[in-house]
């Protein structure tokens, strides 16, 4: 009983997990086609959403890289998975309260990862699947992004470049709905299968599952494709503005490059599992599509925020997961501990936004 | 070592030249999209008509081409997963 009513929390905090993923990667999908002005960003947001469900059904893989790839199988119960998505949501939460884009995809396995040191020791972690499957291709995606989309935009301004701007501009900012429409797709693809991942990780734990039979049930994927398209839809202005005019201003034929770059980074990836961050690859992708014009126009101190908030996100993630786990053993090994921590986190949850929306209205759409 | 053993080479050479095949791939033929269009619109102005036809076609088939590759792309990313 006791059990149930862990797993019960565990999905319902992963749902939640998927939403605020989709809450918050929402500007990585569309800032650069709203901040070209190629679609107004109601429709953008909406189509987004759409295509984040549909992308969701593509892609098993990365759910098998999150599912078998970082941590020990006997180490997990549900409780250590509950853990560890709180870890994950309150780093998500942080920086979406101060407007800095970092990744929900590591802070997903930072805080699983935090968690399942502070219940089974460094043991039950892979150290080599993290560093493989994680980090390199944390660091190297980005930097493929760059270089496409730097790449793409010197061919792109070579090809067009003496034509009249006006019709350049208006064939772009056409190009861009189907770039934006790609990567929501794209980040559909990778993100929504993180959670898909965690919520199989807790069915295994459970019983429900076998660890050596390793498959996403589908009702765990119309669920999560289900919680991040609705998570997409509800937005993020704050990071919109971050991303879309604070890294870089960009003309019709760059958001074109960054885009496409990214949607073309993130499927690749997903193609071989791995769980890449959105946010990371399109930030990549705008930089090299800026960098390429005119180096000068890439704003670097907002660049290195960011950078800096990559950096922070799996050790934070990490401690908030373990810190968790080590509170919820304080109520025993049953539910109460897992409960407790849901109430006191909605009890927070309800204070902060409560004081976000007294404090701001959304930032105004470019006109 | 054991960390660079831990690397699957192979999955990350995928993931770049998949990555820059279809991103530069998709400018490129966009950009052809865009020059024909572009290129069609003026000639037509001139009344120029053949050459106004042959950049249209360029249009078309850089249009054709930039979702060809995308729907390639998806296609080979559902199957291989």
């Amino acid at each position: 009983m006791s059990g149930d009513i862990i797993l019960i929390i565990v999905v319902a905090t992963a749902v939640a997990f998927d939403f605020t993923n989709g809450f918050h990667d929402t500007a990585n999908v569309v800032a650069t086609a709203i901040s070209t002005r190629a679609i107004e960003p109601r429709a953008a947001i909406a189509g987004a959403s759409l295509l984040n469900f549909v992308g969701a059904f593509i892609s098993l893989k990365v759910a098998a890289t999150v599912g078998q790839g970082f941590v020990a199988a006997r180490a997990v119960t549900t409780t250590v998975v509950f853990a560890g998505l709180i870890g994950a949501i309150a780093w998500n939460l942080v920086t979406w309260y101060y407007g800095l884009p970092s990744s929900s995809s590591h802070a997903l396995i930072g805080g699983l990862v935090g968690s399942v040191v502070a219940a089974d020791g460094w043991s039950a972690v892979s150290g080599g699947g993290l560093f493989g499957k994680l980090i390199v291709p944390a660091i190297v995606a980005p930097i493929v992004a760059f270089t496409v989309a730097g790449l793409s935009i010197l061919i792109i301004y070579r090809i067009v470049g003496r034509l009249r701007p006006g019709a350049v501009g208006r064939g772009f900012r056409f190009g861009q709905l189907a770039s934006s429409g790609l990567l929501a797709l794209s980040h559909g693809t990778n993100d929504a299968q993180k959670t898909m991942g965690v919520i199989t990780l807790a069915l295994i734990a459970h019983g429900d599952i076998s660890a050596h039979g390793f498959h996403v049930p589908a009702w765990v994927v119309i669920l999560s494709a289900s919680a991040i398209a609705l998570g997409t839809f509800t937005g993020g202005w704050r990071i919109i503005k971050t991303l879309g005019t604070r890294i870089i201003k960009m003309d019709p034929a760059q958001g074109f490059a960054a885009q496409g770059a990214g949607a073309a980074v993130i499927l690749a990836a997903s193609s071989v599992g791995y769980p890449l961050s959105t946010t990371h690859v399109i930030s990549g992708g705008i930089m090299g599509a800026g960098a390429a014009k005119q180096v000068s126009a890439v704003r670097w101190g907002v660049a290195g925020n960011i950078v800096a908030a990559w950096v922070l996100t799996l050790p934070a993630a990490a401690v908030v997961g373990g810190v968790t786990y080590a509170i919820s053993r304080l109520f025993g090994s049953g539910a109460v501990g897992p409960v407790v921590i849901t109430v006191v986190l909605l009890a927070a949850l309800a204070l902060v936004f409560t004081r976000r929306l007294q404090q701001s209205t959304p930032a105004p759409v470019p006109s | 070592m054991i960390a660079l053993a831990s690397i699957d080479g192979g999955a990350l050479l995928k993931m770049l030249y998949w990555s820059l095949a279809a991103g530069v791939g998709v400018a490129i033929v966009f950009s052809l999209a865009v020059l024909g269009a572009t290129r069609a619109s003026d000639m037509r102005r001139l009344r120029r008509s053949n050459v106004a036809t042959a950049y249209a076609t360029l249009a078309v088939v850089g249009l054709v081409l930039s979702v060809g590759i995308v729907v390639l792309g998806l296609i080979l990313v559902a199957h291989k997963s």
